[in-house]
């Protein structure tokens, strides 16, 4: 019988405990896709490595304070990673919005290898993202991977507050809706 | 109770606010439970959105880095920590005064110099830190306030390339389960960036390395927070000013 893998929870506890071996499970499972969420954020390897690196440490060193009730561990990891790296964006003082066509470039990096690798819950995701209208996605995507506000959105789009919100709005419950479908 | 704020839910979730309706937001969910309601199912189809990112490996060595630098961490609880000082009976609070005051003094003091031969000679996994110290740094204190009166901590940004930057903390009280202390560095234009997270040990003498270079700042903070991520939420226990970087002409 195979021997069974820890849960996230059972980590975060041993991590609590200050067992260095949970952390580095932890590392296993989900530095990969870390990695890869500071790296769409950043654009740069040097950059998202660090990130990756203080995102750990801060799990390792708040593993005491971490409440289940507020999310699981790789949801509260993942979220560690990209405050940490939209911080580090906006806080570049050479930060400007980037032309609109560059920064919808930046998924066009795929690996193809590793797209390959990629499981049925990531394609759901991307074909959740990708069935919402440009609009909805573009919106989305320039939030959450490219740092903006969404005062700084309704600028770089030309268009109202409003309308941001609204695509926010409608895109995320749109994406809920696919996920319990695909699900 | 503040406004509603269901308009700012989907930006707040993707991270979209600026820091101020960040907090603005953040401060309304603590009280709110129908707008937490929502913000946590926001957070739920937001938290899926890494799954769409083309995946990539980063490099080998950055696992080692990770475990390094855990490694080299003050274990707060069990067993003993790897620089905390505080069993060293009965100095611990006059090897962090003296280890300060070698930096102040310009590190004249020989009675500070061997006290920190001894701390050195205690703790093998100090060295890194004891180096930093011997090397010079700058350095500004916080006085604790209000339930951290009597407790402090000292910011050391060290001369030396390489080295970490780092707050000396004194007599930290005890917090609540779940809460966190957090250092953070303000800008001048008052942006709080978080540069450690961290929970008092119980020993007298507590060391946490930051993870942001101090230069560019010019205050830093300790508050008391619920999680150790996000923007600032809890009460400031100490700060202090701390000097500008020297400008290029």
């Amino acid at each position: 019988m195979a021997e069974l893998e820890p849960s996230d929870h059972a980590l975060m506890s041993a991590l609590a405990s200050r067992e260095l071996g949970a952390l580095a499970t932890l590392y296993d499972r989900y530095g990969r896709l870390a990695y890869s969420l500071a790296y769409r954020i950043l654009g740069e390897s040097e950059g998202a490595e660090d990130v990756v690196q203080d995102a750990f440490l801060s799990a390792w060193r708040g593993a005491a304070s971490y409440r289940p009730d507020r999310g699981n561990p790789r949801s509260w990891l993942l979220s560690i990673v990209h405050h940490r790296a939209v911080d580090i964006l906006r806080r570049k003082t050479t930060f400007r919005p980037a032309p609109l066509e560059a920064a919808e470039l930046q998924p066009a990096n795929e690996d193809t290898a590793a797209s390959a690798e990629r499981n049925v819950e990531d394609r759901t995701v991307r074909e959740a993202l990708d069935a919402l209208p440009q609009a909805q996605r573009r919106t989305i995507e320039l939030a959450y991977f490219g740092g903006y506000t969404h005062v700084e959105l309704s600028e770089l789009m030309g268009v109202p507050l409003g309308t941001v919100k609204g695509r926010m709005r409608i895109g995320l419950q749109k994406m809920r809706r696919s996920l319990e479908h695909m699900r | 109770m503040t406004e509603h704020v269901l308009d700012d839910l989907e930006a707040y979730a993707l991270g979209a606010l600026t820091r101020t309706d960040a907090e603005r937001v953040a401060s309304h969910l603590a009280v709110c439970d129908s707008c937490r309601g929502e913000a946590m199912s926001l957070g739920e189809i937001v938290g899926v959105l890494p799954e769409s990112v083309p995946l990539r490996e980063p490099s080998p060595a950055l696992r080692e880095r990770v475990l390094a630098a855990a490694r080299g961490e003050v274990p707060p609880w069990r067993s003993r920590p790897a620089w905390s000082v505080g069993h060293i009976r009965p100095w611990p609070i006059i090897t962090a005064v003296l280890a300060a005051a070698v930096i102040v003094l310009g590190a004249a003091n020989v009675d500070a110099n061997r006290q920190l031969r001894a701390v050195t000679a205690e703790r093998d996994a100090s060295g890194t830190t004891i180096e930093a110290i011997r090397e010079g740094a700058r350095t500004w204190y916080m006085a604790g306030k209000e339930s951290f009166s009597g407790s402090g901590g000292t910011l050391y940004d060290p001369h030396a390339d390489g080295k970490q930057p780092f707050v000396l903390f004194h007599d930290l009280p005890a917090i609540p389960p779940g809460k966190v202390l957090t250092i953070w560095l303000v800008s001048a234009g008052s942006a709080w960036a978080r540069a450690a997270n961290f929970v008092p040990d119980g020993r007298d003498v507590q060391v946490v390395p930051i993870s942001l270079e101090v230069a560019g700042f010019d205050r830093c903070a300790v508050t008391m927070e619920d999680a150790p991520w996000g923007p600032r939420y809890g009460a400031v226990v100490m700060e202090s000013r701390i000097a500008p970087p020297a400008t290029a002409p």
